[in-house]
């Protein structure tokens, strides 16, 4: 956990300031933190063993009941 | 001149990349993962006409994304979409193109992590060699499309010459009945496999209608595709025969990462470090391909100057994606070959197709404008 938060921070320590510095728009800024924010949340779950359902399940069960994959 | 601000804030040229750059690149790309996956394998040891017929597919398809360049010139798949479908519904179907760029960035990850930690660094963990490699491959996408063009020429002929460095290392151990019988088991096996190799790795190839517009000399796009198709079909089947002759359909088929178990039997000499390093050099040009088309269309969707603003959070989430798709190695292999053609189809064939026609059907009326 300490790890993950620790290369998390590093990431957004390096990068955040220097969007703020160079005034990016408010949908740059929103894009990256939702982006590193779903990235942080997985990689805690992960972590913690809680592993929820993934993109590859979700897409193999929409595909099911179209009766596309048996 | 046409310019645009890099990361650092400094004014730069638009980028180009040259025909044999474009050529490698496509290469690199379409060698990718197979060297772990060999789409084909599930023909057994009918796989070399499947890979002709996905071959055959496989032309035809690039030969649909390139018409779709060569009509749109200079644009992108973006601006393409915007142009055909109308700019809500085209931002709505580029946002999907964004997450299957980015999805199919995170399964090479994937690919590449579960081959190292099983066959090279056992004991180190998935998200660890997968980071590192995160971190070259950022860098390189960042550098911009003529630095990832310059690197494939470095690269990717090495890619060539070390399939054929194992192939020749193995010239005393074939057995060519390994073929026989032929078509056991009929066509269906055959048609299903060239269908998976169509999609994996040709259809993918529509990650390059973001690349195409670099590309200095529009004229070679045609050639260019024709040829990297034809050596893409030439390597594999170069792959296929060596490993079949030296292991046996049966083994090839139940092998998890058959051109790594073929390199293990060169008698005295271990080249098993030489897999890694084709992986290294095709799993990284397909991840840096994937991962400036997934963040070049973002900004273009989100109108953002330069595009490099977000590759580190879109590489960061690729990251993190590759180790939460799959449970394990099992799942991973099956998914590629039971779920993945099928999710590409409208992601590599219909919306592509939709295109070429509305494509079509403008360049018909412009030209009935322009005559009369």
């Amino acid at each position: 956990m300490i790890v993950i938060l620790t290369v998390f921070a590093v990431l957004v320590l390096y990068d955040l300031p220097r969007l703020i510095r160079r005034k990016e728009s408010i949908k740059v800024i929103a894009i990256y933190v939702s982006l590193m924010a779903a990235s942080l949340i997985v990689s805690l779950l992960l972590a913690a063993n809680k592993r929820p359902a993934s993109p590859a399940q979700w897409i193999k069960w929409i595909l099911k009941m179209i009766g596309v994959v048996k | 001149m046409d310019i645009e601000n890099d990361w650092s804030g400094k004014v730069m040229e638009k980028s180009r990349i040259s025909s044999i750059q474009l050529f490698l690149l496509l290469i690199g790309f379409l060698f990718g993962s197979t060297v772990i996956l060999n789409p084909a394998l599930s023909a057994k040891n009918d796989a070399w006409l499947a890979i002709i017929l996905g071959g055959v597919g496989g032309a035809l398809l690039i030969g649909v994304y390139v018409s779709i360049a060569l009509l749109n010139p200079s644009k992108t798949l973006v601006e393409i979409l915007r142009g055909r479908f109308g700019k809500f519904i085209g931002n709505a179907v580029a946002i999907l193109y964004i997450w299957y760029f980015i999805h199919l960035a995170s399964l090479v990850f994937r690919n590449f992590g579960e081959f190292i930690v099983t066959v090279t660094f056992p004991e180190t963990p998935m998200v660890v060699v997968i980071g590192i490699f995160a971190v070259l491959l950022v860098y390189g996408v960042n550098s911009g499309i003529e630095v990832m063009g310059r690197l494939s020429e470095l690269f990717v002929p090495i890619i060539s010459i070390i399939a054929l460095i194992i192939s020749l290392s193995l010239i005393t151990t074939h057995d060519f009945t390994a073929f026989l019988p032929i078509l056991e088991n009929g066509m269906a096996p055959v048609l299903n496999a060239a269908f998976i190799f169509i999609t994996f790795p040709f259809g993918e190839t529509i990650a390059f209608l973001m690349l195409f517009p670099h590309l200095n000399k529009k004229g070679n796009l045609k050639k260019v595709s024709a040829l990297s198709v034809l050596f893409i079909v030439a390597l594999s089947l170069l792959i296929f025969i060596r490993d079949i002759s030296v292991l046996g359909s049966d083994l090839m088929y139940r092998a998890t990462f058959t051109p790594h178990l073929t390199s293990l039997l060169i008698p005295g000499l271990n080249v098993e470090p030489l897999v890694d390093i084709n992986l290294l050099i095709g799993g990284g040009t397909k991840i840096s391909v994937c991962i400036y088309a997934a963040v070049k269309a973002l900004s273009q969707v989100l109108g953002i100057g330069d595009c490099r603003k977000l590759s580190t959070a879109i590489t960061t989430f690729c990251v993190v994606l590759s180790i939460w798709i799959y449970e394990n190695v099992l799942e991973m292999l099956s998914w590629a070959e039971k779920v993945w053609p099928y999710y590409s189809i409208p992601f590599q064939i219909i919306i592509p197709l939709i295109l070429l026609a509305l494509s079509l059907k403008k360049e018909k009326r412009r030209r009935i404008v322009s005559k009369t």
